[in-house]
């Protein structure tokens, strides 16, 4: 029966239909408009997962194809489908989405507005990882960007950064400089910097793409027909030069790729909990899914010349976005930096070009999303709690919050690269697989590890363990198994795939070896 | 003589000389509804377009020797109903303005039919003498409707400016007429067509061409032409600056389609390298200019100079692509600026002011009002799925296919410069909470709901749903376009 309807078309619509539907609903019901997000996101979530499970690995490439003509004078059409990369990515954003609409319940105002919004965020992103069409994957992406300007701007926080102290003096009017080194960042700053960043990153990329199609001449904007011309008709390797870099920087921007990524922390802490989620779980992955999909897939010998730049760059994220995570003090700017530091480790693994690096860094990609949105969402829960985010003001924690300082221990050993847990897996796979061609990159990546267990304990002890300060007796745990849910799903599926890798990694891996067989052998 | 061809013309004199008849007759409490006679015009005159369909491609001459002055071809045809669909939404937006007004709204719709006029001429028009009448039809219905509120300091200095520097605009025009009749004996495209085609133009026809051109500028407001701008904008009644910012600068656009690429077709090479170094100076001007702006309309006024640079862009690939990428992008200029406009017309009358300030909270006050601002400014920003984004797209790929690769990407950094500003009016009305305190008058009216009537509501609604649609189903109207936009 399944087999009948497109499947993609559903996850990727069933969000769109309920913002459309909120639209329409009283603006007093916010009861309803949580109700119609949940409905909404379960669809997905379902068909997602049913997409895993039912995706026809010895037959590989792209299924569940939906492909309607929609500007046929410039070649573009509605062409959605998923192949073992793309799928795991799926499932990981319905993970996060619907998690995130559970984890919105601690949304109070305007709350009509903010699923409407959300739920746009959330179709975009579906759209991206489904799309195979250039046209409609800028389409979906752009889209995914604009609503984070309202979630941060209306239901976000402001930010306290720690800087070094040389760059207090240069702080700007937007920046009221505080004592002890630390920068106050309005949200509405945060969030006007990352939507000028991503999208300045996205007309970038969208540059190269229309650069690509027209150099092309295949006069198509399908991803799928334009990698078959390109087999054929392989474009002159000193364009393919110019035209990568034009694609790796604009979705670089998202990827983090240092030193794009400056946005990413301090909107990862200025958004609401569930918006943190989704930004850091799956929004910084469309870009080096992007970079895959597109500037590797479409691009070879580009790729080829220009991924050691991306390896070195991205070395930079590892090591100096742990460092600067481990001198933060707000609890969101730590897993913010974390972030940006972890997506280095994804980016060696796209680079380095072997089968083996790849699937580590569609698992890690898969892994750290769910690992994020988990630390996100307990930092939101204690962020209600206590009105802080500032290390030094917490502390004791555990006691009162044994379910949650629990689920935060996992995230932390997780994030570290603890066995049992996906990211270890794939910061394994991502480290072997990296090691013939970049072996420097691979100690320094190494280091990393080394650094992210620094600050994940310390942000551990910092928040659950020592003395309890007298102001917070009032704190509260979860109280029902319906607020526990949206944690423990995360917490269960990144122990599952810690302890079970396998399924996810033959899934990716029957995608990922034929897309690395068709470069070319990099040289030693 | 071929009178079907002309018909709507011929009918909008009527209404016209209806509308003056209305004016002069009409007790006063009864010209209040004046709005309505306007209104049913307008719809009248889409029924005689649509039953005009079988004249398509004939042409008006008026004199049985020598070449035709006006052609219904599709290019008018089409363009045609968006002049309709412009005044439509204006009058509407006349109806909300004038509630406060008051006297003499019978002119206002008098003038709004003239400049139609203007407009409706223009569009067709297939010598470079009536291209001269359209344009002061038009333009001198927009100098007394800029300055019409007239009790108002600004709205006179805007009239005023604007008629100065209208008429050295039209003075460029008529001279660079003057010195293509001079070398080529003729004022008709075709005539005009076939001298540049033999390739030995003088460098007086030239200095003729720029002159024209230079003209046109003016109404497209484009870099070094655009100084009437912003304080025009600022100063004139909101929906007089709707129909320049839409009707007029659509009409120099149409205008330079057609000159363009069929009059100077064959001296491409010369202009196509000018128009993009204007382009380029214009979409950087525009938008660079528009970021300090405190007042809405002075905002929207950089803006529309931002878009201008976009339409040259795609006139100055000089490619078929180019030129339908303009229709389209026209079409979603005019939408997402009506939209625009129509809620700084509701507004403006609500809270008494255009600046900025006082939009602060207008999601709480009227949420439709927010969202159709919201929603108009994303597309004129060129964000999916609005239709300001298959605009911004298509020019670009034309441009790309022309080879410009620096014009590309200057076109591509102004759409995060423009995000900027348009997201600098979004944080106001969404961010930021209503006022509370300020100004004696902003106080009164500070934090109410705004109240939104039935037909507003509906033409806002519509508005939304039509930047929607032009953005996600876009090849009917590509189809109708390209159709169109061939010469």
């Amino acid at each position: 029966m399944l087999s009948t309807i497109p499947i993609l078309a559903v996850i990727l619509l069933a969000p769109a239909l309920g913002a459309a539907v909120l639209c329409v609903v009283p603006a007093s019901r916010a009861d309803w408009a949580r109700r119609i997000a949940v409905a909404a996101t379960s669809v997905s979530l379902a068909l997602a997962v049913w997409i895993v499970l039912d995706y026809d690995r010895t037959a590989g490439g792209y299924q569940y194809e939906v492909l309607i003509p929609w500007i046929r004078p410039l070649g573009i059409g509605f062409h959605l489908g998923v192949d073992g990369m793309s799928a795991v990515l799926v499932l990981l954003h319905a993970l996060c989405s619907f998690t995130g609409v559970l984890i919105s319940y601690a949304i109070k105002e305007r709350v009509k507005e903010y699923y409407i919004f959300y739920l746009l965020l959330i179709t975009g992103v579906f759209g991206v990882f489904t799309s195979l069409d250039l046209f409609f994957f800028y389409f979906f992406y752009e889209m995914a960007v604009i609503p984070m300007y309202p979630l941060i701007g209306i239901w976000g926080s402001d930010v306290k950064e720690a800087v070094i102290q040389r760059s207090r003096h240069s702080a700007s009017a937007s920046m009221a400089a505080a004592p002890h080194s630390v920068v106050r960042f309005s949200k509405e700053y945060a969030a006007m910097k990352l939507t000028i960043y991503l999208t300045a990153g996205a007309v970038i990329a969208l540059t190269g793409l229309l650069w690509l199609y027209v150099s092309s001449g295949a006069r198509t904007f399908d991803v799928v027909a334009l990698q078959q011309h390109l087999g054929a008709f392989p474009l002159d390797a000193r364009r393919q030069r110019m035209i990568f870099p034009l694609l790796a920087v604009g979705f670089g921007v998202i990827a983090p790729l240092w030193p794009f990524h400056s946005w990413s922390p301090i909107g990862h802490a200025a958004a609401p909990s569930a918006v943190s989620m989704l930004h850091a779980g799956v929004l910084m992955k469309l870009g080096s899914y992007a970079i895959i999909r597109l500037a590797m897939g479409l691009l070879p010998d580009g790729a080829v010349a220009w991924l050691p730049w991306v390896a070195a760059l991205c070395t930079m994220n590892i090591i100096y976005g742990g460092l600067v995570a481990m001198a933060q003090k707000d609890l969101k700017l730590i897993i913010g930096y974390s972030s940006s530091s972890h997506m280095g480790y994804v980016l060696l693994g796209i680079a380095a070009l072997t089968p083996l690096a790849l699937d580590g860094a569609v698992l890690l990609m898969f892994a750290h999303g769910l690992m994020t949105a988990l630390a996100f969402a307990l930092v939101g829960h204690v962020y209600d709690q206590t009105h802080t985010r500032y290390l030094p003001d917490l502390g004791g924690l555990g006691k009162s919050l044994p379910f949650i300082a629990t689920c935060g221990v996992i995230a932390a050993m997780a994030s570290s690269g603890l066995p049992g847990f996906g990211n270890f897996v794939a910061e394994l796979l991502v480290i072997l697989g990296s090691w013939d061609r970049y072996p420097l990159q691979a100690v320094l990546a190494v280091l990393g590890v080394v650094i992210t267990s620094v600050y994940m304990l310390r942000m551990v002890r910092g928040v659950f363990f020592g003395t309890l300060p007298k102001t917070f007796t009032h704190v509260q745990d979860t109280q029902t198994s319906f607020a526990r849910l949206p944690y423990l799903v995360l917490v269960a599926v990144l122990l599952f795939v810690g302890c079970w890798p396998r399924p996810l990694v033959r899934l990716i891996d029957v995608s990922a070896r034929p897309f690395i067989s068709t470069f070319p052998r990099p040289p030693r | 003589m071929n009178w079907p061809t002309v018909a709507v013309e011929l009918a909008l004199c009527a209404g016209v000389l209806g509308l003056l008849l209305a004016d002069a007759l009409l007790g006063p409490a009864k010209k209040q509804a004046i709005w309505k006679l306007a209104l049913g015009g307008v719809l009248v005159l889409g029924g005689v377009l649509w039953w005009q369909r079988p004249w398509i491609g004939q042409t008006f001459q008026p004199m049985a020797a020598g070449q035709p002055m006006f052609v219904l071809d599709a290019f008018a045809w089409t363009f045609k109903w968006l002049f309709l669909l412009t005044m439509l939404v204006v009058i509407l937006m006349t109806r909300v303005f004038t509630r406060r007004s008051g006297a003499n709204v019978g002119e206002f719709y008098l003038l709004l039919y003239s400049a139609l006029l203007g407009m409706l001429v223009l569009v067709s028009v297939h010598d470079l003498l009536l291209l001269f009448i359209g344009l002061e039809l038009l333009t001198f219905s927009l100098y007394v409707m800029a300055a019409y509120l007239k009790t108002d300091a600004r709205s006179i200095e805007a009239g005023l400016k604007y008629l100065i520097l209208g008429s050295v605009s039209s003075g460029f025009l008529v001279y660079g007429i003057s010195l293509l009749y001079g070398t080529v004996g003729a004022t008709d495209f075709t005539t005009l067509r076939d001298a540049f085609a033999t390739g030995q133009m003088s460098l007086v026809a030239k200095a003729g061409m720029g002159l024209v051109l230079a003209g046109l500028g003016f109404k497209v407001a484009a870099v070094p032409f655009h100084l009437w701008v912003p304080d025009v904008y600022e100063g004139a009644p909101a929906p007089v600056v709707a129909l320049l910012s839409v009707g007029s600068k659509m009409a120099g656009a149409v205008v330079l389609l057609r000159l363009l690429y069929s009059v100077f077709w064959p001296v491409q090479a010369m202009w196509g390298g000018i128009l993009a170094v204007l382009s380029a100076a214009t979409m950087l001007y525009g938008n660079l200019a528009a970021i300090p702006q405190t007042n809405i309309k002075r905002l929207l006024g950089y803006s529309s100079i931002g878009h201008a640079g976009y339409l040259l862009m795609g006139l100055s690939t000089a490619s078929p692509s180019g030129a339908q990428a303009v229709g389209y992008y026209l079409l979603a200029y005019l939408l997402g600026n009506l939209a625009a406009f129509f809620v700084v017309v509701v507004a403006s009358q609500a809270v008494g002011s255009d600046r900025l300030e006082d939009y602060d909270g207008l999601s709480r006050r009227s949420p439709l009002l927010a969202a159709t601002l919201f929603v108009g400014l994303l597309s004129l920003a060129g964000v999916p799925p609005l239709a300001g984004f298959t605009g911004k797209l298509l020019v670009l790929l034309a441009t790309v296919e022309s080879g410009r690769m620096w014009l590309v990407a200057i076109g591509a950094v102004n759409v995060a410069i423009s995000l900027y500003y348009y997201l600098q009016v979004v944080r106001r009305m969404y961010l930021r909470p209503p006022a509370t305190e300020g100004s004696p008058e902003a106080r009164g009216t500070g934090s109410h709901t705004i109240p939104v009537d039935a037909l507003t509501r509906a033409a806002l609604l519509a508005l939304i749903g039509g930047i929607l649609l032009v953005g996600i189903v876009q090849e009917p109207f590509l189809r109708v376009l390209s159709a169109a936009i061939r010469f």
